[in-house]
């Protein structure tokens, strides 16, 4: 992990705020994870970005906690969230992403729906994530292997981002290069 | 000769607006080759092959690769000498965007954006990339955009070495957007020629990746 500490503060301020049961809060980790992706790339910090995501998504939906195998999950999560917490704190960073990945391993273990349905919202996290990370300025293709996601399903999601709009993308008048494709497509 | 080489994101728009036989069109009339490198072919009809969902839509890109609509850049360039490039030109790319405190570099661009700026450096005939995503062409337009948006979006400060953007200043690129705008123009398309039909082609390569901007597309339209 290349930026431990900083990792190690968001997995703290990540229990909490699952205990508290603040979606809000988690989505602000989460954010804040994002920025630091960008710049470092570091596989450690994007499973964290979408765990983190995910979770929040997860408290979002209250039918869940009405459903076979919620408690199991619920406590899955905290004790590896802690798991996690205490192996970054002994520097066992190995331990560390175990325990991490525990987590999402434990949605094969739920029978019934839930499992499937928390799973769909880890996969719509990675997709989400990358967006976030394109809209930071990595390229589509970067992003797409930094998540692990197919270039297909990032491009729906990249249509949808406003920075387009933004006077800065526009690096070249419309007509100058309309000119070019003229030009050369004659 | 001339080249268009293709990065996988025009390709992606155009299939999944179902307009990708327009380039069959486009190709017909071109005193030229469109070219696909190996990493881009990995992207629009290796990987996706694999995919149930998008499996049709690699067998679309397949066949006029089939047809020899595409031509890969292989058959034209040395395989190794492309890759090298590939390599310098990924090397080069990752240096020009440093956070300015500690130096740290951000690698923005992959291997299929590389390869086919590789292929336009290397081919020696006049060419054009096609590619809609926007961080490769601000990265050799205006790098000092894309430094300002990145600074925006992470709150650090950001430096651009100008020195290393130096070798890319004669690239031309366009997007699947301006393909479009010509295949309209020129009457490829099976849809009736007006200003409503201009408009989804454009806004709708734009929901599927195309970095083009309202304004651009409204300016497109009082074109015609």
């Amino acid at each position: 992990m290349e930026e431990e500490e900083n990792i190690l503060r968001i997995l703290i301020e990540t229990k909490k705020a699952f205990q508290r049961d603040d979606p809000y809060e988690l989505k602000q980790l989460s954010n804040q994870t994002i920025h630091s992706a960008t710049v470092s790339q570091d596989a450690d910090n994007i499973i964290v970005a979408v765990l983190i995501y995910s979770l929040g998504k997860v408290l979002e939906r209250a039918n869940y906690r009405e459903m076979s195998g919620w408690k199991e999950f619920y406590k899955a999560t905290e004790e590896n969230l802690d798991s996690a917490i205490n192996s970054l704190q002994n520097k066992d960073i190995e331990k560390c992403r175990t325990h991490l990945g525990k987590i999402r391993n434990y949605l094969n273990k739920i029978s019934g729906n839930l499992g499937e349905y928390i799973k769909d919202i880890f996969r719509k996290a990675e997709i989400n994530k990358a967006f976030k990370i394109y809209e930071h300025g990595l390229s589509s293709e970067q992003t797409a292997k930094l998540l692990g996601v197919s270039l297909w399903d990032l491009s729906s999601y990249i249509g949808q981002s406003t920075i387009s709009e933004a006077k800065a993308s526009i690096s070249m008048p419309v007509k100058k290069r309309i000119k070019i494709a003229e030009d050369f497509l004659e | 000769m001339k080249y268009l080489i293709f990065d996988a994101g025009p390709i992606i728009s155009l299939t999944m607006n179902g307009v990708l036989g327009v380039l069959e069109k486009l190709r017909e009339n071109f005193d030229g080759e469109f070219i696909l490198t190996s990493s881009v072919k990995k992207e629009v009809i290796d990987r996706p092959l694999k995919i149930k969902k998008y499996a049709l839509e690699a067998i679309q890109v397949q066949t006029l690769l089939d047809k020899k609509i595409f031509r890969m850049a292989e058959e034209i360039i040395d395989r190794q000498a492309l890759e090298k490039e590939t390599k310098r030109i990924l090397k080069i790319s990752s240096g020009i965007l440093r956070v300015s405190h500690t130096g740290e570099k951000i690698n923005l661009i992959q291997e299929g954006e590389a390869s086919c700026i590789a292929f336009s450096l290397l081919c020696g005939q006049e060419n054009i990339i096609v590619i809609d995503e926007r961080t490769t062409r601000l990265l050799t337009e205006a790098p000092q955009n894309l430094e300002s948006i990145m600074e925006k979006k992470l709150h650090i400060p950001l430096t651009t070495e100008p020195s290393l953007t130096k070798q890319f200043k004669n690239l031309k690129f366009i997007r699947s957007s301006e393909i479009l705008f010509i295949a309209y123009k020129k009457n490829l398309l099976p849809f009736k020629k007006d200003r409503q039909t201009l408009d989804a082609l454009l806004y709708g390569v734009k929901t599927k990746g195309t970095a083009i901007s309202s304004l651009e597309i409204e300016e497109m339209k009082k074109m015609i």
